[in-house]
């Protein structure tokens, strides 16, 4: 008798490109493993705002009042170790692109991309496209992820969030009709409800990846621990791009 | 005609548990690759002071996560990591310093030993949960290590001179100075620029770079000797 696919859980944001590389590697393996992932579009400026005001609240004590950044991806963490973690960042990410086999390129305005402008839309936009037609969600947050970590195309405007509906195979009509959803209450709840999800199983970032085990959920943060994972699952690891994946990326 | 090995720095300090785990990857990988491992104990609190950066477990998420982190790697990993009952206190109050101007003072005088003097002690700090600040932790280490008594207590009074001082500082800076915001920060040396890599998790990266191959973090070759 064969065991139940594993319920995996990937919370992911747009605005995060390792969230892009644990996404291709999870779909890849998604017919190799024996799981059922699950898409999980979550806010990432959330997360880490919620958890700096943690780390905060910790630090002061009590409740006091303070003024909090109100958008962008950076909570209280110093200037400087955002700056050397972003050269950082932009360094790596060329080579695991390479690796991971994933079209991955550093927008020009990192900064103008990931604090001005942001990715409410987008994930409302994913979210409504999860409540109405899941099984299009993969395609459309892959689109969405080109344009914004590989051709360094807009994410936020209404015609951007279209064009990648469309490209991923949606009629105009589809997402229009998807757009207009995604500005309703019952959308940002979903959103707000999934992030909070990835929140109280402990995310401080995103990727955050739920493997449903027998005995308790395993989290996992960030895009390195599937080869760690599938050891955790008993499947095999055949690096990032598995064999029956070869010929066709 | 064979190819010169790539020389590998791998810049750590015995504080951090992330970067016992990528010491034993690269020690098990050394004599497999074509590569020459070159260890630079440096002075995490430094690295963090110059860049900005904090300790993960500061954030308490990032702390949690960390414990049950580490729980997962040991195991698959094979490196036999236990956290210390008094993480914070050890980490925060006790740090590394008298350890790693010690682990600097080998690598001066007699580098040979200064993988297995490194490994003696994480084991003590991040596998039984013995100090590794005062003279006399320092020095079983040592001797644990294969140093004898007179040679552990003469590399200990060269810890405390300032050419040991200055090296450790000079290793901890070069380690700034390739953009390190935290250990263990790998560098490698590829025909036209030196790639960094942190953190233990970009091993298999690491391998894919060099036209390695990749046996998981127990490879065969080690497989029955640990």
């Amino acid at each position: 008798m064969s065991c139940l696919p594993r319920k995996l859980e990937l919370f992911y944001d747009l605005l995060c490109p390792y969230s892009w590389l644990g996404f291709e590697i999870l779909c890849r393996y998604q017919n190799i493993w024996n799981i059922s992932l699950q898409l999980r579009p979550s806010f990432l400026a959330a997360i880490i705002m919620d958890s700096d005001m943690e780390e905060y609240r910790e630090k002061v004590g009590g409740d006091q009042r303070i003024q909090v950044p109100t958008k962008g991806i950076y909570g209280f963490n110093s200037y400087l170790e955002k700056l050397r973690k972003q050269e950082y960042m932009k360094n790596e990410l060329q080579y695991l692109g390479k690796f991971c086999q994933v079209p991955i390129e550093i927008p020009r305005d990192l900064r103008g991309v990931l604090i001005d402008k942001g990715s409410l839309n987008a994930m409302r936009f994913l979210t409504s496209v999860h409540i109405e037609y899941p099984e299009m969600l993969e395609k459309v947050s892959r689109e969405l992820w080109m344009r914004i970590w590989s051709r360094d195309e807009d994410i936020t405007e209404p015609w951007s969030i279209q064009a990648a509906a469309e490209e991923a195979g949606f009629s105009r009509k589809q997402a229009m009709s998807l757009l207009k959803k995604s500005s309703t209450e019952e959308v940002k709840n979903k959103l707000r409800e999934n992030t909070n999800t990835a929140y109280k199983y402990g995310a401080f970032g995103l990727p955050t990846i739920v493997a449903h085990m027998d005995t308790k959920p395993c989290v996992f943060f960030s895009s390195d621990r599937i080869e760690l994972l599938a050891h955790l699952l008993g499947e095999q690891w055949q690096g990032p791009v598995p064999q029956a994946l070869k010929g066709k990326l | 005609m064979a190819n010169l090995p790539r020389k590998l720095e791998l810049f750590y300090d015995v504080l951090s548990p992330y970067s016992w785990l990528g010491f034993e990857l690269l020690c098990r990988y050394q004599n497999i690759w074509n590569i020459n491992l070159q260890l630079r104990p440096s002075f995490i609190a430094g690295i963090m002071k110059d860049s900005g950066n904090k300790p993960p477990a500061l954030v308490p998420r990032k702390g949690k996560y960390m414990m049950m982190d580490l729980q997962h790697l040991k195991n698959f990993y094979q490196v036999p990591i236990r956290i210390p009952k008094d993480f914070l206190t050890v980490i925060l109050e006790k740090g590394s310093l008298n350890a790693m101007r010690f682990l600097t003072a080998v690598n001066m005088e007699k580098p040979e030993m200064l993988e297995n003097v490194s490994r003696e002690l994480w084991m003590r700090i991040w596998s039984r949960d013995e100090d590794i600040t005062e003279p006399q932790s320092i020095l079983a280490a040592a001797e644990k290590a294969g140093l004898s008594k007179e040679q552990a207590k003469s590399l200990l009074e060269n810890s405390s001179t300032d050419k040991v001082k200055n090296k450790l500082k000079e290793t901890t800076s070069a380690a700034c100075n390739y953009g390190a915001f935290g250990l263990p920060t790998i560098v490698v040396h590829m025909d036209n620029k030196p790639c960094v890599i942190f953190g233990s998790d970009r091993m298999e990266m690491l391998a894919y770079l060099l036209g390695e191959q990749w046996q998981g973090p127990v490879p065969s070759a080690v497989k029955g000797k640990l």
